[in-house]
């Protein structure tokens, strides 16, 4: 509650508009790639997996606000209902980049689930059963713990195991460790490939993402804490993925109240400055040639930065009528980092779906939503396929595990013929590096 | 008038006329739907909430909640803030009716669309944008995307061309209203079933308008036929800016006077003064100082003419025009500051974004500090900076920033005049001082003979409808025949 108790006057500044239903809220005449499967691609277009999937007012953004409101003026109790209106809400901060008061919807979504929790209400089982695996086992998944990085050894990774001297190192996260190996394996060889002298810290817990989401700081923190005596000693951090990569550049330091010690990088964002500055070039490969790829941007690398930006420049600012002009120059080169390196990889062809960048339709995965509530999940990421179909996609590719879990998920399920690659995977499946 | 709190029982009642996915009691879901802010300022949350998709539903929701005498309040988009929610507790039902979503016929040959009540400006905007480009819906210029065109025009709202055509209300040509003694009434020219809509008076004597700005007090309204209007493609905004209130009055009614002509391509006359600029910001992160808004280009007070013309020809012969009579003006006995008078030049991107429908432009004034509340008066168009004038002293005096903005309806005829109070909404002597504030204005105001727009039930009403005593007489007996039981937005306006 004292997190919230933080937020009141932010919180406050919600009017119940509702401009956080729609994408592209303040773009009402925005060309489009018009009607697919009875949506119209075009304008602004409904926002929320969330309220999309429900109906009820509780279940958009608007709606969420007002429950914390009214939680605060003791016209609402925490309990079960409350619990189960709050967890099913993405995490993904579509409504936070439409809001023109700049209310930090997923921050007061987070505090409100820990007051929730903290309020004795219990968690839902598969939160419950979640947080029971991390606390014994360092990942949400039940793998062994000695048992992380069993993937190097198959892949003749050993070398990179805690490597003495590496400056910088590779955090692989829970996703790719146990689930997502391709992502884990691709992204060692092209750094291998590029000669990057990095590390693995094969002690690495969970980043403590999820627990963050759900409202368990308590194991978050502990989880975070670790992590950062762990990684103390390099310069730099690497990461391939979207949720760990906003976990440690954007949580740990509101957590901890002071910067990092070191730089966090996603990989995309290394391997695009390498192609902008020429020192990687890429090849055609023939089963590529003529395909159409799409990408959609996880909101953990996309949207959070963008409003984690934003809210610096704000604090920051002294005048704002002016610095917040700063945010589109930021956000432009931001968001083209992945797509520099999509609009290299010669052959393909690239299309963009409609919501992009600050607007990109969530895969649904995120904010403990995949774990607790499966069928949602899965069907927001069918919307994000279907997204994909409307313009002509024969691939999709992203930078997030997670997202690429349950969009791989979606497609399968929902036979929507798309398969899913990270950028990186794409790259080293299909031997694109030209030498 | 007491009421039932909904129990169980009726809670199952509901779910059987409308299903158990559309009733509900959860306690986390109708708070989701309180609002106190924009407008109302009090509110509480319902018991159950509802959410119908057929008139059929609603008329049987209603029979049943007369008879119980459960209170009812609709609500379409839900952005006239705490309008909307119920007023007293018991909250009772509302009924969230945005599942009625279609758009169910667009007829360009008679310049008429049928909607449903739940149809968004958003969605109205980007279907007729994708099927009907020529022709546009008459939304209100600064109201959210999320707000519906039906709840606005009911409201008597401000759109894009109610400075060129008249009140908002104007825009309706017929409707179909459930009512609580279990009739659903059509009214207009589709009293008579073969009818189109295409004349709102219908049959005489106009039943209709008894509902226009019944803030939910009488009935659901279930289906509209409004106006739409042709969208040209030759558009612009010409500004003018001056020093003072009587000067951007003045002028302005130099133009609507014309009353043909570039007054009809004038759609949207609205002006204001420079805090209006400030207020969008937080208050601690900008100047205060006029001088800062000066140096970027804003006057003390200035109207922006929104020209909508079929060719470029007329757009530029309006743009001169209005140029001419500004000049004119500033050589006027009646002009009182003639060197603030200046043209401002607006930059291309400017013009695009103050022409985009429907726009975010009114929902910042929350950033300021935390909450805002419009509180809105029509007037003579000649009283509007007697009103500016008044109404900003009592900001002022009360430590509040004086934010006006004021437009023109149908050429000059009347102003809708809307101070927007930038308040702290997490502090209670906020709330207070906002009362008092309008406690002072409301008193000044009615003696002047100005009417408020969107009357709260506690100063605006009762102070009003005070000096109206044969009309709320009448009134009441009209609610009566509609709602016998008094079920429908008790306590709104000052009907029981
Ligand atoms: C930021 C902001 C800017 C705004 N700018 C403008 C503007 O430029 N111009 C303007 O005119 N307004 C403006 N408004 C006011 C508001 O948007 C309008 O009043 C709104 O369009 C009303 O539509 P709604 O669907 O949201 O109505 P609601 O809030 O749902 O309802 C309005 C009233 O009608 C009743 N009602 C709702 N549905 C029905 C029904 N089907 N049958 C009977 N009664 C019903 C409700 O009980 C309520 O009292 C603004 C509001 C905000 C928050
Ligand atoms: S969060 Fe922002 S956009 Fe959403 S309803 Fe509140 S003020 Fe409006
Ligand atoms: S964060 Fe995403 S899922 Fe949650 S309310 Fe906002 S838009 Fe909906």
């Amino acid at each position: 509650m004292e997190r919230l108790e933080v937020m009141k006057k932010e919180l406050y500044r919600c009017i119940h508009c509702k401009a956080c239903k729609f994408t592209y809220s303040g773009d009402p005449s925005r060309e489009g790639v018009g009607e697919y499967k009875g949506v119209l691609y075009e304008g602004m277009v409904p926002s929320c997996p969330s309220g999309l999937e429900y109906g009820w007012e509780s279940f958009w953004n608007a709606g969420r606000m007002w429950i914390a409101r009214c939680i605060m003026e003791g016209d609402l109790e925490f309990s079960e209902n409350v619990r189960d209106t709050i967890m099913q809400c993405i995490t993904c901060g579509m409504c936070e980049v439409q809001c023109e008061n700049k209310v930090p919807t997923v921050d007061i979504i987070e505090s409100l689930r820990a007051a929730c929790y903290f309020s004795g209400v219990p968690l839902i089982e598969k939160h419950e059963l979640v947080s029971k695996l991390v606390v014994e086992r360092n990942n949400p998944y039940g793998g062994d713990k000695d048992k992380r990085f069993e993937w190097v050894k198959e892949n003749g990774l050993e070398e990179y195991l805690d490597k003495k001297g590496a400056k910088i190192a590779y955090y692989v996260g829970c996703t790719a460790s146990y689930r997502q190996i391709n992502i884990a394996v691709a992204t060692c060889k092209i750094f291998k490939r590029l000669g990057i002298d990095f590390a693995l810290v094969t002690k690495e817990v969970c980043c403590g993402s999820p627990f963050f989401r759900i409202g368990r700081t308590d194991i978050s923190q502990d989880l975070m804490n670790t992590n950062l005596e762990l990684f103390k000693k390099y310069e730099m951090v690497l990461f391939s993925c979207a949720g760990c990569y906003r976990t440690f550049t954007v949580d740990y330091p509101k957590w901890i109240k002071k910067e990092l010690p070191f730089k966090t990088n996603h990989a995309f964002e290394l391997i695009s400055d390498m192609v902008k500055d020429g020192k990687i070039k890429f090849k055609e490969n023939p089963e590529l040639k003529g395909k159409v790829v799409t990408y959609h941007d996880p909101c953990h690398t996309g949207r959070h930065f963008y409003i984690d930006t934003q809210r610096k420049i704000i604090d920051e600012s002294k005048n704002l009528i002016f610095d917040l002009r700063k945010l589109n120059k930021w956000k432009e080169e931001w968001f083209e980092k992945p797509r520099i390196i999509i609009r290299a990889l010669p052959g393909v062809k690239f299309n963009e779906m409609y919501r992009i960048h600050e607007n990109s339709f969530c895969c649904g995965a995120g904010g403990g939503v995949r774990a607790g509530y499966p069928d949602f999940s899965l069907k927001t990421s069918s919307l994000r396929l279907d997204e994909a179909e409307a313009v002509g996609a024969d691939f999709m590719l992203t930078e997030c595990p997670f997202c690429w879990r349950n969009l791989d998920d979606a497609n399968t399920m929902y036979n929507h013929g798309i398969p899913v690659y990270g950028i990186l995977e794409l790259i080293d499946k299909y031997d694109l590096i030209a030498d | 008038m007491s009421y039932k709190k909904p129990d169980n029982k009726d809670l199952e009642a509901m779910i059987g006329i409308v299903g158990k996915n559309y009733a509900t009691a959860n306690d986390a879901i109708c708070a989701s739907y309180l609002s106190k802010s924009v407008m109302g300022l009090e509110s509480q949350i319902p018991d159950i909430v509802i959410r119908p998709k057929y008139p059929e539903e609603i008329r049987k929701i209603l029979v049943y909640c007369s008879q119980e005498k459960i209170p009812v309040s609709p609500i379409s988009g839900g952005l006239s803030g705490g309008f909307a929610c119920p007023l007293i507790r018991p909250g009772g039902v509302v009924l969230d009716l945005s599942r009625m979503d279609r758009i169910i016929e667009i007829d360009t040959e008679n310049r008429i669309a049928i909607i449903e009540p739940g149809v968004t400006l958003g969605q109205l905007w980007a279907y007729m944008h994708k099927h009907t480009p020529e022709y546009c819906p008459p939304i209100p210029d600064g109201a959210p995307p999320s707000s519906t065109v039906m709840g606005d025009a009911i409201d008597r709202g401000f759109s894009l061309v109610t400075s060129s055509m008249g009140p908002q209300g104007d825009i309706f040509m017929a409707a179909e209203v459930v009512i609580p003694r279990g009739d659903i009434l059509y009214t207009g020219s589709w009293a008579l079933p073969t009818a189109k809509p295409f004349y709102k008076y219908g049959i005489g004597p106009d039943l209709w308008s008894t509902l226009m700005g019944s803030q939910g007090t009488m009935g659901v309204i279930t289906k509209v036929a409004i106006k739409i209007f042709p969208h040209p493609e030759h558009k612009t905004v010409v500004v003018w800016g001056m020093s003072n209130p009587q000067d951007m009055q003045n002028l302005t009614w130099q133009i609507g006077n014309q009353e043909f002509g570039i007054a009809h391509h004038c759609v949207m006359v609205q002006g204001g003064n420079y805090p209006l600029v400030m207020t969008r910001w937080p208050k601690e992160k900008v100047p205060h100082d006029y001088e800062f808004y000066k140096e970027i280009g804003f006057s003390r007070w200035w109207m922006n003419f929104e020209v909508w013309a079929q060719t470029q020809e007329e757009l530029e012969y309006t743009e001169k025009r209005i140029d001419e009579f500004a000049k004119k003006f500033m050589e006027s006995k009646e002009c009182k500051d003639p060197k603030a008078i200046i043209k401002q030049e607006l930059h291309p991107k400017q013009i695009a974004s103050r022409l985009k429908k429907p726009n975010k432009i009114a929902i910042p004034y929350g950033y300021w500090e935390a909450g805002f509340l419009f509180i809105t008066w029509y007037t003579p168009w000649k009283d509007c900076a007697e009103f500016a004038e008044m109404y900003n002293k009592v900001l002022e005096d009360h430590g509040i920033a004086p934010v006006m903005w004021i437009a023109s309806i149908e050429r000059c005829r009347q102003a809708i005049c809307m101070p927007i109070i930038c308040f702290d909404s997490t502090k209670q002597e906020d709330f207070e001082k906002v009362q008092e504030i309008n406690r002072i204005t409301t008193e000044y105001s009615i003696k002047r003979g100005w009417l408020n727009y969107r009357p709260d039930p506690y100063i605006h009403a009762p102070m009003m409808y005070s000096q109206a005593g044969t009309y709320l007489k009448y009134l009441r007996e009209v609610k009566k025949m509609f709602d016998p039981n008094f079920i429908m937005h008790p306590g709104r306006l000052m009907l029981p």
